[in-house]
């Protein structure tokens, strides 16, 4: 056998935390984890994170799930498998807990790729790239991984550079004039600046290259620890004593002057990153074809508008400021900023507005709703009115701080 | 004055089984044995050791594999890996071991591995 070419990219496997529940995001994580949850009308939260891996040239993927994982293994099995070529070295595979090391689910992140070590070993790549399967952005990990080599590091962590002021909602990492990590700071009263820039703070985007050996020592000491088997509480902070844990600051490939990184947490945040995509200058670029978004294609026939009665009292079927997917009607309804799943029908005289409808929402004759996430396959009937009315809202759906209406799938309105 | 600290030595090989057993103890520990991992891993609940000396290669489960379910329910009880065989320091799972140590005709490494473990254990 031909022995294959050893690559920086050959040699690394990339391992996507998949497993979480995302709470904070119920009732659109009901039946699904959080990266399965769908997002900007044809994918999901996870395909940022894949098309990321494959545009830097990663071809070796574990997905690590855990909890109500059906949908999203069929979403990587079908949309993204094709993709890789096993003949050449390359797969992406979801894998579910095997309960090999013991008779538990997953107690944390590093717990997740602790009781995976197997695959680690059957592989032994040089790197292993551990990301976060909720995140929205766009990097090149070719140059992370680079990096990681140029410094020698143990380990290095992607990180974004934020106001200091909002620095204390995430992790923050201080570092040295080298870039080297000198403390974790979890939700910081006071963060660490970044040197000689007073009013910066790095963030941790979860995002992490580690030395495979490097990985799996500190992985099985941590196993062996009261913790919370956490790569940011528990892993990282261990090798900080060791000098050779680096940061990379984050490049953006979306080319926009803000950088853009955003963990899909909470349904408000979730809401807002929809409607940055109908913004007339969205921030976040989904148009790049030298940094492709991909997802799991359905054949569906083209979207439609029908209905052109322009005088009053006409059925007009107009659609203003919105993503709309393939297989979408717009029959006779008006649609205003909002983000349209595939196969969604908007009757006559509906009105949609600031809203995400996601696979095949049908809005009723004359319903009206706004500022809303309506989940797949919803039926709103005729004269439905959501988003109007506060605490009528409160007293049948999930409604967000900012006043975010929630209707989850399944949900009979009649 | 205090127990003396128990070690649970898990070893298919009979004659060392009674060797380590004759050292162990000549060192003022009590010892228990099993011939196998599933004994073993049995004794672990009754016997509550302060340590276990496990080897690798055995008929049935291999030693590997009962460390890594002995640290699943008991992560803090110390476990010293000893194989004739020097190749499996290569496998990530000894990375979870607290020693490995490499058979010989000298109990001598494997009794200081032990003694350091109990003391580090002691003063923890």
């Amino acid at each position: 056998m031909v022995e294959r070419r050893r690559t920086l990219l050959g040699d690394t496997l990339a391992i996507v935390m998949a497993g979480g529940q995302g709470e904070r995001l119920y009732p659109l994580t009901r039946d699904r984890g959080k990266p399965a949850v769908p997002f900007g009308g044809i994918y999901r939260v996870i395909d940022f994170t894949l098309s990321n891996c494959l545009n830097s040239g990663l071809r070796k993927i574990y997905v690590l799930t855990q909890y109500k994982s059906g949908s999203l293994e069929r979403h990587v099995r079908i949309g993204w498998g094709p993709l890789f070529n096993h003949e050449l070295d390359q797969w992406i595979q979801c894998v579910p807990p095997q309960l090999r090391v013991g008779e538990r689910w997953y107690q944390g992140t590093a717990d997740a790729v602790y009781q995976n070590v197997y695959l680690l070993e059957q592989e032994r790549p040089r790197y292993v790239v551990v990301l976060s399967g909720d995140h929205i952005y766009k990097m090149d990990f070719a140059r992370l991984i680079e990096r990681h080599e140029a410094t020698g590091a143990l380990a290095t962590v992607a990180a974004v550079e934020v106001p200091i002021a909002e620095a204390s909602a995430f992790g923050v990492i201080a570092v040295d004039e080298e870039g080297r990590i000198t403390a974790f700071q979890e939700k910081p009263k006071n963060p660490s600046p970044i040197p000689g820039r007073p009013d910066r703070a790095m963030v941790n985007m979860g995002v992490y290259v580690f030395d495979t050996e490097t990985l799996v020592r500190a992985l099985a000491a941590d196993a062996r620890r009261e913790s919370r088997h956490d790569f940011g509480h528990d892993i990282l902070p261990s090798l900080v004593s060791t000098r050779r844990l680096f940061s990379y600051s984050f490049l953006d490939e979306n080319k926009k002057q803000t950088a853009y990184w955003r963990d899909i947490g909470t349904l408000d945040s979730y809401y807002e990153a929809s409607m940055d995509l109908v913004a007339v200058e969205p921030v976040f670029n989904l148009y790049d074809k030298s940094w492709p978004i991909r997802t799991m294609i359905q054949q569906l026939p083209p979207a439609k508008t029908v209905f052109a009665q322009e005088e009053p009292g006409g059925r007009l079927g107009i659609v203003l400021d919105s993503l709309v997917s393939a297989g979408a009607i717009i029959s006779g309804g008006r649609v205003e900023r909002c983000v349209l799943g595939p196969e969604v029908r908007i009757n006559s005289y509906a009105k949609v507005a600031d809203s995400v409808l996601m696979d095949g929402v049908d809005v009723g004759r004359h319903a009206r709703i706004t500022k809303a996430i309506v989940d797949k396959g919803v039926r709103i009937p005729a004269n439905f009115v959501v988003g109007e009315d506060a605490e009528e809202d409160k007293r049948r759906f999930t409604v967000t701080p900012a006043g975010v209406v929630v209707i989850p799938r399944e949900a009979r309105l009649d | 004055m205090s127990k003396a600290p128990k070690i649970l030595v898990i070893e298919d090989e009979k004659n060392l089984r009674i060797l380590y057993q004759q050292e162990l103890a000549r060192d003022g520990f009590e010892v228990a044995t099993a011939a196998n991992a599933t004994e073993g891993l049995a004794m672990i609940a009754a016997e509550r050791p302060d340590l276990v000396v496990m080897d690798i290669r055995m008929p049935g489960m291999d030693g590997l594999e009962a460390m890594s379910r002995l640290l699943d329910k008991h992560p803090r009880i110390p476990v010293v890996l000893n194989s004739a065989y020097s190749s499996y320091k290569d496998s990530f799972m000894s990375w979870s071991a607290d020693a490995y140590v490499v058979k010989s005709a000298d109990t001598g490494e494997l009794r200081t591995r032990v003694r350091e473990l109990l003391a580090a254990r002691a003063e923890s």
